[in-house]
């Protein structure tokens, strides 16, 4: 099928599929690791309503650390797509 | 998918001056104004909002907050209206730039070092980094890689939303790209957020003072 294809034609194909598959499994790991922090923060709160502050705070915190993990899948795809390194550099 | 990523409006002798830079120069002049209308007519907001910024820090850092106000609070105003002035047309918000993050950063990196030594003195503070010497690489590490999450962090969050919203925008050109620019705002005041509470945790793990917490929360009682 890719017998004639240019070399940046093929960086162009994979680099969309890996686009497509890596901000899947980017975004669903951390969702996923996200609702368990979620969950065990409610229950926590409905178990101790007064340490209901300190457990916001460290939510959050946590909530941030594990959000920038999908937002460095993001950025390495952006980067893939917008700014590929190699169509521009070996072509 | 124009006029997400920053141009150049201009170059002086070679250095290209982009958008965002204007458009931070534009913030800071609107914050100053902002602050000294509030001050002239209604002084007592300024001084609540300062007030409430430093419990939430003091809580997170678990010691009184009030000496490093100058440099949080700043730092929260500007990312939060950095963030936010990105919704009005035609400014674009000056982190969606990757180098204002960066300075911001970088401004964080040094800080920490800086806070660190006054509070213990040079040489309490690198025995400190290398408490077990086996953990000073680590140590190092960390301090390299916190500032690089800190930079990626916000500029990752304030491009997605702003993609997210050019992406509406391109498929439905009205009404339905609103609650996308509210999603903005709320991530946004919520970076902004994280960004100094965790700037603050870095600041307390560096300085580890024993003071108590000043008695700060009269006026909500």
């Amino acid at each position: 099928m890719f017998e004639n294809a240019s070399p940046e034609l093929i960086i162009t194909i994979v680099t969309i599929i890996v686009a497509g598959i890596g901000i899947v499994l980017g975004t669903a790991v951390p969702a996923n690791a996200e609702g368990k922090a979620v969950q065990k923060a409610l229950e926590s709160i409905a178990r101790q309503p007064d340490s209901a502050g300190d457990i916001r705070t460290t939510l959050l915190i946590a909530m941030a650390l594990l959000e920038s993990t999908a937002i460095y899948v993001l950025l390495v795809i952006l980067i893939l797509i917008f700014a590929n390194p190699l169509i521009s550099r070996f072509f | 998918m124009d006029g997400v990523f920053p141009k150049v409006v201009f170059t002086v002798s070679g250095i290209g001056i982009r958008d965002t830079v204007i458009s931070s120069w534009i913030m800071v002049v609107l914050i100053v104004v902002i602050i000294l209308i509030f001050n002239r007519f209604k002084p007592g907001a300024i001084e609540m909002l300062f007030k409430t910024i430093n419990n939430m820090l003091s809580d997170v850092m678990g010691i009184d907050a009030t000496p490093y106000m100058p440099f949080l609070g700043s730092i929260m105003l500007y990312i939060m209206f950095a963030n936010v002035i990105g919704i009005i047309p035609g400014i674009s918000s000056p982190t969606k730039d990757i180098n204002t993050p960066i300075a911001l950063a970088l401004v964080v990196f040094f800080s920490v070092y800086y806070y660190g030594i006054r509070d213990k003195g040079l040489w309490n503070y690198l025995k400190s980094l290398a408490d077990p010497i086996i953990l000073l690489p680590f140590e190092l590490i960390g301090q390299f890689s916190r500032s690089l999450s800190l930079t990626l962090r916000l500029f990752g969050n304030i491009i997605s939303g702003e993609m997210i919203v050019a992406i509406m925008f391109m498929l439905v050109p009205l009404f339905v790209p609103i609650p996308m620019v509210g999603l903005g705002i709320f991530t946004g005041v919520l970076q902004a957020y994280i960004f100094t509470v965790l700037t603050s945790t870095y600041i307390a793990a560096s300085v580890e003072s024993n003071e108590p917490i000043k008695e700060l929360d009269e006026e909500k009682k």
